[in-house]
């Protein structure tokens, strides 16, 4: 009878931490890049670790992808640490949107790595990195650096981005190799820097906001500290940073001063960067509200309730902005009133960055498909699943 | 159903640790509040330990005559069981009671582990996701992200990815053995001693190697949970149990809480 007992017990045990890993354990990190756009063609992360080139035109007209319009894949793999009977190598996690930097794309991914490639190498799928066409990853070597959740910066010859280890990296633009690497300013760095002038801004999420030199590294006397941690990354207008807090509220810092401009109180974390325009600051909330904030004084203009959290920075395109949500419904909004002028649902949610372009905003969405929206229309021109092969 | 779990049982405690772990030292905070809150939930939970531990000593007492039994009516499985009954019944005992309190305590056991995992909040996602579950308390708000460092351990990592999280990982192994084998009786028939060795080497094993894919947040709350665990057994049984017999009696250690039934 004890037996039994502890044999029922045992798969017990086993049945419930397996059963309870599935229902609230963690997630596995599927990444949720955004969508870039340039000279034509749109660059961005899948959830299934490629790097993709896209172009709208031949998505429009539905050829095979790829097609020979620029359009190529290239999947990011690294060794696999677990202890298992898979395979070898696994697709690392993207959550950084591409930077295009001379015509070529920069990428930080969750593996810890920083890769710069080359769209004509890509497109003839030849080994990465090919040195002469301007390609390399940083750390060159089987290693890595702490997982890369924001997007590379590229300010000169330098791409500047920030890593989980809580340090800043600074890497060549040509050769990828590391100009300087900042001490650990925080536990993790999840953020893309600002980078203007000769300074780079980092916010952490112990509530620190830094100031770097661009040149070497050494910390600026320009450091701000907040009781909450920063959540969002931060971003700069006129001498100003907007970033958000675990605290719930959004901050205004102006730059060198020790105490906020002001604090903008919201339901839930402003995880998604505030966009700013025209002396506004439009900022989504995981309270499922969008906020227009004045700069300046930091009372509220207006605010729209999307209903469900927002995780993707909005989007300004002219006299409207654009913001999605957890649900996946879109919204085309008046930036002056805040009032709705289209609605779009895309049944997925989204939480990458989203791309305007001659009227059409391009959206990866979690379902791991890109999506074309006519916002002015307020309907799908198209819709492209990314795991293809 | 998920909702009502979550709205109930997870966010009540999830948000607890966190606020029990903005009230501690910075450098363990989360580590401490992990201890502290198992101690918490053992000690709710002790009046159930108690019913478990004294439910099965008295089982474990009854084994000589239910081996009796087994040989006298071991071709008549009819009798077999009216007999057995009837001994439970003599001794007052319900056979499957001491499974009871020990299933009543799952749910919050596992609301505990999903406490912790979503506190750890290790990746993008999982930040997200715990957002959503949190209060709009004040304390609550200030103490994210919390420090997962806790005694050179990253409790966030799996255990397999560091050093301590192995060291970690024998530990909750070998706790859970000494646990086992303090209730676990030796058996005259080999064939029962053998399947009892095995189980008694097969759980602290399994739980080794969670503690190797696991976030090493978990194993520490199955260590704090193991050892309370051990504290309570000797406390209550008067000692080590079968792990350490006293020498006139191997196959029947103290059984002073059998009066208590």
């Amino acid at each position: 009878m004890r037996i039994k007992i502890l044999i029922f017990l045992s798969i017990f045990c086993f049945l419930t931490l397996s059963a309870a890993g599935c229902v609230g354990g963690q997630q596995k990190p599927l990444g949720f890049s955004g969508v870039i756009s340039y000279d034509g063609i749109l660059y961005l992360g899948s959830t299934d670790g490629k790097v993709m080139a896209v172009n709208p035109l031949a998505r429009d007209q539905e050829m095979s992808f790829p097609s020979p319009e620029g359009e190529w894949d290239y999947a990011i793999t690294m060794p696999s640490r677990s202890i298992s009977c898979g395979p070898s190598s696994v697709r690392v996690s993207i959550y950084g949107t591409p930077t295009v930097v001379d015509e070529l794309v920069c990428i930080g991914t969750y593996s810890g790595k920083v890769l710069m490639m080359s769209p004509s190498a890509r497109s003839q799928n030849l080994p990465f990195p090919q040195t002469g066409s301007g390609e390399w990853s940083y750390p060159r070597t089987e290693d890595v650096i702490g997982p890369i959740v924001g997007s590379p910066v590229a300010n000169g010859d330098t791409v500047y981005v920030c890593s989980s280890d809580g340090r800043v990296y600074a890497l060549d633009m040509t050769y990828g190799d590391e100009k300087w690497k900042s001490d650990p300013l925080g536990e993790k760095l999840w953020i893309t820097p600002v980078v203007k002038e000769e300074t780079v801004y980092v916010s952490t999420f112990d509530g620190h906001i830094y100031a770097l030199s661009a040149k070497d590294g050494s910390l600026l006397p320009l450091v701000f500290k907040a009781e909450a941690g920063f959540v969002s990354s931060p971003v700069l207008y006129e001498n100003i940073i907007f970033i958000g807090s675990f605290d719930r509220n959004l901050y205004a810092v102006r730059v060198g001063d020790n105490e906020p401009l002001w604090k903008f109180p919201g339901g839930n974390w402003f995880w998604a960067a505030p966009v700013v325009g025209n002396g506004v600051v439009y900022a989504g909330c995981l309270d499922g509200k969008v906020y227009a904030i004045d700069s300046k004084a930091g009372n509220e203009l207006w605010e729209f309730d999307a209903e469900s959290p927002i995780v993707s920075s909005p989007t300004l395109a002219g006299d409207m902005l654009v913001v999605a949500c957890d649900s996946g419904k879109v919204y085309t909004l008046d930036i002056f009133k805040g009032a709705p002028i289209n609605e779009v649902s895309i049944d997925a949610p989204v939480r990458g960055s989203l791309c305007v372009q001659e009227g059409i905003v391009y959206i990866r969405a979690q379902d791991n498909c890109l999506y074309a929206v006519d916002v002015g229309k307020g309907k799908i021109n198209w819709k492209f699943p990314l795991a293809i092969k | 159903m998920a909702n009502l779990w979550n709205l109930i049982i997870v966010d009540p405690m999830l948000n607890g640790l966190i606020a029990l772990s903005s009230l501690l030292p910075k450098a363990v905070e989360f580590g401490l509040a992990i201890i502290i809150l198992t101690i918490v939930v053992r000690l709710i939970l002790t009046p159930l330990t108690l019913r478990q531990i004294k439910s099965t000593e008295a089982m474990q007492s009854m084994q000589p005559k239910l081996q009796e039994l087994q040989k006298k009516y071991g071709k008549n499985k009819e009798k077999l069981q009216q007999e057995m009954m009837k001994v439970y019944k003599e001794a007052g005992v319900n056979p499957i009671g001491c499974m009871w309190p020990m299933l009543i305590q799952f749910p919050i056991w596992i609301a505990l582990y999903q406490s912790i995992m979503r506190a750890l909040a290790t990746t993008p996602e999982n930040l997200l996701d715990l957002s959503r579950h949190l209060y709009s308390w004040q304390i609550v708000n200030q103490a994210l992200p919390l420090n997962s460092h806790f005694l050179g351990l990253d409790l966030g990592r799996s255990g397999g990815e560091q050093i301590g999280g192995l060291v970690l990982a024998i530990l909750v192994g070998g706790t859970m053995w000494v646990q086992q084998k303090m209730t676990t009786a030796p058996s005259a028939d080999p064939r029962q001693q053998s399947t009892s060795s095995m189980m008694l080497f097969m759980m602290p094993f399994m739980f080794g190697m969670f503690c190797l894919m696991f976030p090493s947040g978990l194993p520490l709350f199955w260590l704090a949970s193991t050892v309370i665990g051990i504290a309570t057994q000797y406390f209550v049984t008067g000692g080590w149990g079968y792990l350490r017999p006293p020498p006139k009696a191997q196959s029947a250690p103290k059984r002073k809480s059998k009066r208590a039934l």
